[in-house]
């Protein structure tokens, strides 16, 4: 693929300079590539084959360019959020970021990684074909935060994977606003025993918008956990799929596994398709699904109404709230104001019903 | 004469294509407690929802008129910011929005201009300790897993915040014990005034020995089939409604004053 790159930025931030003394890593991956070739070489594409998209993740093999990445060593806690972001400067083309991150045994961190476009507005026709990888060691503890706000141009093939070693403990929330259509693989390898993972995600779109979410909780070790809850409200002709496999091998007996998938439409044009599929070998394990498609509900409408409320700011404040659950549990607050506000301008801005194409 | 805080004529409503509400007329007076009584399914809480403009309940023939202007054209919202308010018999929860940012969305949309942000904490904790709700009640989430009783309190704390001009408490005395009821009777009493009319929807007498109504009206099958004063609750409950099930007519015409 002859592919012409448009500039891509990444920022990262360390609130304090102790933490770099604590030899906390945090870098844009050439950098790192240049500074500590071993490890990258020692993790890089090394979480095992994803089974989701496989044609993008060969893709993104082949063409990887630019990324970040973040190393926590043994027995570091790190209380402060780390920030980073990688942004898309302008022109059109195919970009190809990874992000790495490694956090050693005992240790623990907060990630907040965000994606945007500068000039939201852009028009740029623009393919991400990304890819996140992560190590959790023993006892590490990771809240991995991922905000997604590319501009409308922007076509999204993403995918996540993360290996939970022996009691390790891995929070993610992924936030899915921007991009026109976004295919999202995210893969949680259980392979330690009593390692836990929390993955919540919310995806808000409008105008013609179109996500394709894949997730695996794959439990491969004794006594595991994961719980999984991802909530998506479409308007105009939105559409989002949802695809959720939870498999529980033969080895891990004592596992619990939770996966909930919550759709609000609110257009009729909406739509919302949720598949679970669940692979259970194991027989002395906990495993429930649930899927919710539907409508705001009349009665809660017509409740905020008989208090004054205009139905928009009626229907503003059912959605606020069905978001509430995910978004209260992003653990900074300038962010999750900054995220709720974003998705309040997204859901009263009207859409002409276009397909640039 | 003035003009009626609320005057219904001949009101006939459906829901999902059967009328339940045949032929109601109405006339409630500024500064007025009315209070309605009738057996389970009698029509009361359609003619709440019907009051409030629920979109599911169909007006077929009649008018309500609310301070001499008829609300057919008028939605739910447009009626409550008017000075319309319906504590319901079964609040709706909300998962996720929490009380105080419920009550101040409310109090904005219903005083607009007026509505003073920084004035919003004080009321509303004044308003929550009259009525010996908990201050942790501000950060829970509407009406989701509130009790009976905390639902009840919960709506006539937003009736105090909100101060309507013409109330309708539809059952909201059902489900407290004394102490509650006694509460809540407080609450109301603390809002009657010159200008406040109360439509009180009640299937107990006792709540009406704390909040002294002007009428009492009996639903039957979705008529007004007599109206009277305080005694008529006590003959109520004394003896039922089973001597006025059989009155197929309703009296041609019920005015209370
Ligand atoms: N939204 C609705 N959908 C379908 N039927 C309804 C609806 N609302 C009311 N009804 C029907 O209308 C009739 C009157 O109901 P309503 O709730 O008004 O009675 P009520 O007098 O308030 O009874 P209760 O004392 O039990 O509260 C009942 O037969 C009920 O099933
Ligand atoms: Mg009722």
């Amino acid at each position: 693929m002859d592919s012409v790159s448009p500039p891509l930025l990444v920022k990262w931030e360390i609130p304090s300079p102790e933490i770099i003394q604590a030899g906390v890593i945090l870098t844009d991956l050439d950098s790192a590539l240049r500074q500590f070739p071993q490890m990258i070489e020692e993790y890089l594409f090394q979480t095992g084959t994803p089974e989701g998209f496989p044609k993008f993740v060969a893709l993104h093999q082949a063409l990887w360019k630019q990324g970040l990445f973040c190393y926590v060593p043994d027995g570091v806690r790190v209380e402060l959020p780390l920030r980073a972001s990688t942004q898309i400067v302008s022109g059109a083309g195919a970009v190809f970021p990874h992000t790495l991150i490694v956090v050693g045994q005992g240790a623990e961190v907060t990630l907040i990684d965000e994606r945007y476009s500068q000039g939201n507005g852009s028009s740029d026709a623009v393919v991400s074909d990304e890819m996140v990888e992560i190590f959790l060691k023993p006892g590490a503890n990771l809240r991995y935060v991922h905000p997604q706000q590319w501009a409308p141009s922007v076509t999204e093939l993403f995918t996540q994977r993360v290996l939970l070693d022996r009691d390790a403990q891995f929070f993610n929330v992924m936030v899915t606003l921007g991009g026109r259509l976004t295919k999202g693989n995210v893969e949680t390898v259980l392979s330690g025993t009593g390692c836990r993972s929390e993955l919540l995600g919310i995806l808000f779109g409008s105008g013609s918008q179109h996500f394709d979410f894949h997730t695996l909780q794959d439990h491969q070790a004794k006594a595991t956990f994961s719980d999984l809850l991802y909530k998506s409200a479409l308007k105009d002709t939105a559409k989002a799929i949802y695809t959720g496999l939870i498999r529980i091998r033969k080895e891990a007996q004592k596992s619990d596994a939770y996966q909930a998938n919550r759709n609000l439409l609110l257009s009729q044009g909406a739509q919302a398709d949720s598949i679970p599929i669940l692979e259970i070998e194991a027989d002395d394990v906990r495993c429930t699904h649930g899927v919710a498609v539907g409508p705001i509900d009349p009665e809660q409408e017509f409740y905020l109404m008989s208090r004054g409320l205009p139905s928009t700011e009626a229907q503003r404040l059912i959605v606020e709230g069905f978001f509430e659950q995910v978004f209260k549990r992003i653990p900074l607050d300038s962010l999750r104001e900054q995220l709720m506000a974003e998705v309040t301008n997204r859901l009263s801005s009207v859409h002409p019903s276009t397909s640039s194409g | 004469m003035s003009v009626p805080l609320l005057e219904i004529k001949d009101l006939h409503v459906q829901v999902e294509g059967k009328e339940i509400l045949k032929g109601i007329s109405l006339r409630v007076e500024k500064g007025q407690v009315h209070a309605l009584m009738g057996p389970n399914g009698s029509g009361k809480s359609t003619l709440s929802n019907t009051l409030m403009g629920h979109p599911k309940y169909q007006v077929t023939q009649g008018q309500i008129l609310y301070r001499g202007e008829n609300l057919a054209g008028l939605k739910t919202d447009a009626r409550a910011r008017a000075g319309i308010f319906l504590a319901f018999q079964y609040p709706t929860s909300i998962p996720g929005v929490s009380v105080a940012n419920f009550l101040r969305t409310a109090m904005k949309a219903r005083f607009g201009e007026a509505f003073q942000p920084k004035e919003f904490r004080k009321t509303f904790k004044a308003a929550m300790a009259e009525l010996g709700i908990d201050e942790g009640f501000a950060t829970r989430y509407v009406n989701d897993g509130f009790s009976g009783g905390e639902k009840k309190r919960h709506e006539i704390l937003q009736m105090k915040l909100l101060k309507p001009e013409l109330a309708i408490l539809d059952e909201t005395d059902s489900g407290l014990d004394i102490d509650a009821l006694r509460t809540v009777a407080e609450g109301i009493n603390h809002l009657r005034g010159p200008e406040l009319g109360i439509l009180l929807i009640t299937h107990y007498q006792r709540i009406l020995n704390y909040v002294q109504p002007e009428a009492v009206h009996v639903l039957i099958n979705g008529q007004i089939i007599r109206s009277g004063g305080k005694d008529l609750a006590h003959e109520l409950e004394a003896k039922g409604y089973a001597p006025y099930e059989v009155l197929k007519e309703p009296p041609k015409e019920i005015v209370s004053k």
